[in-house]
């Protein structure tokens, strides 16, 4: 089943900085909700595991996230992939951030997503809430990642 | 032979199965434990077509407690692959994935664990290399050249297509005064059991022999099991006395219990595999028919209906299961209880990329009744006239039987008028349509339904010969066995497991009627394969007929002995005797009593008459009755026996939320002679609630991309207390010519017209608005979508 998911953040840093931190496999396996693993392929790939809930299910998920049409620090392109206990999942996201004023960046996300398996067999009413809640989190962790930082 | 007055038969007896039952005491599957025993669990594919390029399970071996993981290469070199009654070879099955995937959930590879819980974990340590495929997922699409095949080396995806033409029927299309074309599609639901399916198999080195128990409801299991795995038959022994949880067709479970048994011969130890709700409702047998039916009816303008023809096309899934001959059974009551003189019946089954289709109560009977009964009504609606009226002028006659089809079945015996009358003594007709129109001024949707249909009984198998001409099978056997102990005490054994049929109360009720013996006196065994005679196990709605049959015939042969005993005994002749109360009466007021008998036999061979053997024991192997013949022309007479049900149903919905409320429900059922009502009853009660389920619940369902959407019971709805109504059963019986006590098929009751009758009722509730629902299950939001659209003339928008 298909998942679309588009939204914005404002985060109280600089583009500059904030681009640092979500191409930084060590914060993003800080702030990624049920991330166990992220490392650095190359550049521009990255490899990932995650153990994630969804409603009555939950299980783990490998995969691989790929970076292009890379324009630092406002634009790239995300292509995710894997499959886990859970399930298959791909996707692909486009991240756009702007400066806001000088201390504050907004990130803007639009991101088409398909789902196959257990997550999308049993998971599928609340799959949508879920993936806008840990998002949601995900963007908690890298603010309090910058309050911290502070 | 018929009696007028039975002691135990007919009675309001209880089940002798009921006790171990409420008691908390029955043996299932999952109960049996064995030492030294290994669990497994299963990968699945989560991809609806792809070629496997590599399965890395390298991290998972290593986990503590795995033993060993299973892929389907490893089975490709070991086993042939899994029969499929057709004539299609290059469409294999094997209980895992061989090179590619076919179906989202298909079994990929399985790890063999000290515990389930460690098979489970180590799954998640599993990778899989896919090459994903077009996949296609619509029948219709399937038979196109432009689909991809799900079985290349196949050439298409057609795995059944065959025409029939019984009768003058472009005739009597050209002579009628009016033709009318309609589409209708049953959705894949299924009977989904609350027991999901288990077995565990033991390979015994020493021995040379494999031990299974399984909740199975499969005929010639061990046969099966036997012929993929290379063993001689008696090399497997299916243990017969393990409580079935629930079945009504769909615990086939013969691919699992392949790859337990394999595996258990592989590792020489005991293997227990118990299949998780996902893996039952994605992969497992768990799925029934998925039909289309394209049909033409003609008729004339008093209502006569003359000729059908109808296309039924059949979404098998991705491999060939049991899905192609449930187009076949319906041949033999294809134009259901109507005198419809021709017919042109083309099945075509097609493989796609879902999940298998496995036999499900009725074997194709309840999606072709609905599709008849839909014709029914829409021809009377046409013509204007009550579709009661319509039915009761297209009847087959009490005075007409036995009657015989255009497809070739006689039928037996019915008097459906009757059974009719007496439904509308409980219920009245007229009344509930007053009631209807009463509901409407309020403002309120309502509709009457109603449907008439048949049950065929006594499974035979001769739609296999039908279908696949290189099958030669002209017997479906059951048998039975008899032995009365030196004690005098009465042992029945029987040779299938029991999935709440009631096959001890059966056997026991009938042996004890013949030879006036309480049936609780009486002591069924369900003993192992190897100490079984023939049989087909309890499909076909057969087991009252073959089984109960059996019995019959095996206590007439104890009661012939204890007779010839008698005449020896006292000298006189057979007609001076009486046998009864376990007794044996002469005329002249001599009495050979029950103990007398089993001192004889048991103990002086010299009191017998001469060439007598000892003991006291028989077995029965019976054909099924008016069975035995290949088809000839593309016809075949199928069934000894055909059941009848009526069923007469009040719905009403608000036009806005269209919650559907069930104000009354009665069905008229005539099964012959009965042998245990409450088994009957309860059949019928369960088979109306699982009817309702269809018609307006369950279904499984995927979404675009080849992904099961109802996986579990958040998803795939089945009706509860809450949504089945009181349902009124109203019995008649006219006996069968064709069985011992006139018996006939009940196990299917129900579920063969209550999704007729549902279709009908909310179809008559639309019919004002001129709207309608062709396909089932009905769901009532989109009913009232419908509705909202034709209100605000079709502009209304989600």
């Amino acid at each position: 089943m298909k998942v679309e998911l588009s939204g914005s953040e404002l985060i109280e840093v600089k583009p500059e900085d904030l681009w640092k931190a979500i191409i930084d496999p060590e914060v993003l396996k800080k702030c990624i909700p049920g991330c166990k693993d992220v490392i650095a392929v190359s550049h521009e790939e990255y490899s990932m595991k995650l153990n994630l809930k969804v409603g009555a299910v939950g299980g783990s998920f490998e995969g691989k996230i790929k970076l292009s049409n890379l324009e630092p620090p406002n634009k790239c392109t995300l292509d995710v992939s894997g499959s886990g206990s859970l399930g298959t999942g791909s996707g692909i996201a486009k991240i756009n951030i702007s400066k806001n004023n000088e201390l504050n960046s907004i990130i803007e996300y639009e991101s088409l997503g398909e789902v196959g398996g257990l997550v999308a067999g049993v998971g599928q009413r609340i799959l949508y809430g879920v993936a806008k809640h840990l998002i949601k989190k995900f963007f908690s962790e890298i603010k309090n990642h910058f309050l911290n930082d502070k | 032979m018929k009696r007028e007055k039975f002691k135990f038969l007919s009675k309001d007896r209880v089940p002798s199965e009921n006790s171990r039952f409420v008691s908390g005491k029955g043996n299932f599957v999952a109960d049996i434990d064995r030492p030294n025993m290994l669990h497994v669990a299963i990968l699945p594919c989560h991809e609806p077509a792809a070629i496997i390029k590599k399965i890395d399970f390298s991290k998972a071996l290593e986990l503590k407690g795995v033993v060993d993981i299973v892929t389907g290469d490893e089975l490709l070199n070991a086993i042939k692959p899994l029969l499929n009654g057709l004539d299609t070879p290059h469409v294999k099955r094997y209980p895992l994935a061989i090179k590619r995937v076919r179906y989202a959930g298909e079994w990929v590879c399985a790890v063999v664990a000290n515990s389930r819980a460690v098979a489970e974990d180590a799954l998640e340590k599993i990778s899989l290399e896919l090459i994903k495929q077009e996949f296609v997922l619509d029948a219709e699409e399937a038979l196109s050249d432009k689909s991809p095949n799900v079985h290349p080396d196949h050439g298409s995806n057609i795995l059944l297509e065959k025409k029939f033409i019984w009768g003058e029927v472009e005739k009597d299309f050209d002579k009628s005064d009016h033709i009318l074309n309609y589409t209708v599609k049953w959705g894949r639901n299924s009977t989904v059991p609350i027991e999901t399916f288990g077995v565990v198999a033991e390979w015994n080195n020493i021995e040379s022999i494999l031990d299974v128990w399984a909740s199975i409801q499969m005929p010639k299991f061990s046969d099966h099991i036997a012929t993929v795995l290379g063993l001689k038959g008696n090399d497997v022994r299916v243990h017969f006395d393990v409580d079935v949880g629930g079945s009504y067709g769909v615990k086939r479970g013969i691919k699992h219990t392949i790859l337990a048994s394999y595996i258990s011969r592989k590792l020489n130890r005991p293997i227990k595999f118990i299949e998780d709700r996902l893996e039952n409702m994605r992969a497992g047998d768990a799925h029934g028919p998925e039909r289309k039916f394209n049909v033409s009816l003609a008729f004339d303008n008093n209502g006569k209906i003359n000729s059908m023809k109808m296309r039924a096309l059949d979404n098998a899934g991705a491999y060939a299961g049991r899905a192609p001959f449930q187009l076949g059974k319906p041949i033999g009551a294809i134009v259901g209880p109507y005198k419809i003189s021709s017919v042109e019946y083309e099945a075509i089954s097609v493989t796609t990329n879902k999940a298998v289709q496995e036999a499900v109560r009725g074997f194709g009977q309840a999606p072709t009744n609905y599709a008849l009964e839909t014709g029914v009504d829409k021809v009377a609606s046409y013509l204007k006239v009550d579709k009661l009226d319509l039915r009761k002028l297209n009847f087959i006659k009490a005075s007409e039987f036995p009657y015989t089809i255009p497809s070739g079945s006689e039928y037996d015996s019915g008097d459906y008028l009757t059974v009719l009358e007496k439904v509308f003594k409980e219920t009245n007709y007229k009344d509930l349509i007053n009631k209807r129109d009463k509901l409407r001024k309020k403002g309120i949707m309502a509709g009457v339904g109603i449907a008439s249909c048949l049950e065929p009984s006594g499974g035979n198998s001769s739609f296999e010969p039908l279908l696949n001409e290189k099958n030669k099978t002209t017997t479906w056997m059951e048998s039975c066995q008899i032995n009365v102990d030196a004690l005098g005490d009465i042992i029945v054994k029987i040779h299938t497991t029991s999935s709440g049929q009631g096959h001890e109360t059966l056997v026991s009720t009938i042996v004890g009627e013949i030879l006036e013996v309480s049936p609780e006196k009486i002591r069924v065994s369900r003993p192992n394969s190897l100490e079984s005679l023939p049989g087909n196990s309890p499909v076909g709605s057969r087991m009252a007929i073959m089984l109960g049959g059996a019995a019959a015939r095996a206590a007439d042969k104890i009661k012939s002995k204890i007779m010839e005993i008698a005449k020896f005994k006292f000298g006189v002749s057979k007609d001076n005797l009486i046998y009864k109360n376990a007794s044996v009466i002469s005329n002249d007021g001599n009495v050979l009593t029950w103990q007398q008998i089993i001192d004889l036999c048991h103990r002086q061979i010299n009191e017998l008459p001469s060439g007598m053997d000892p003991g006291l024991a028989s077995f029965d192997i019976m054909q099924v009755p008016t069975g035995g013949k290949l088809p000839k022309n593309n016809k075949v007479h199928m069934y000894p026996c055909y059941s009848f049900e009526f069923h007469l149903v009040l719905i009403t919905f608000d036009p806005v939320i269209c919650k559907p409320n069930i104000l009354s429900y009665t069905v008229g059922h005539d099964c012959g002679t009965v042998i245990n009502p409450s088994i009957v009853t309860g059949m019928t009660y369960g088979g109306v609630a699982h009817g309702i389920g269809a018609a307006l619940f369950e279904e499984f369902v995927y979404d675009e991309n080849g992904q099961l959407m109802t996986q579990s019971f958040l998803d795939y709805l089945m009706p509860s207390s809450n949504e089945i109504p009181e349902i009124k059963i109203v019995k008649h019986c006219t006996p069968s010519p064709h069985t011992y006590f006139g018996q006939k098929g009940s196990g299917e009751s129900g579920y063969l017209g209550a999704p007729a009758a549902i279709s009908s009722a909310i179809n008559d509730a639309l019919n004002p608005l001129k709207l309608e629902v062709s396909s089932l299950p009905i769901r009532m939001h989109f009913v009232s979508d419908l509705i909202a659209s034709h209100e605000n003339n079709g502009k209304f928008k989600k």
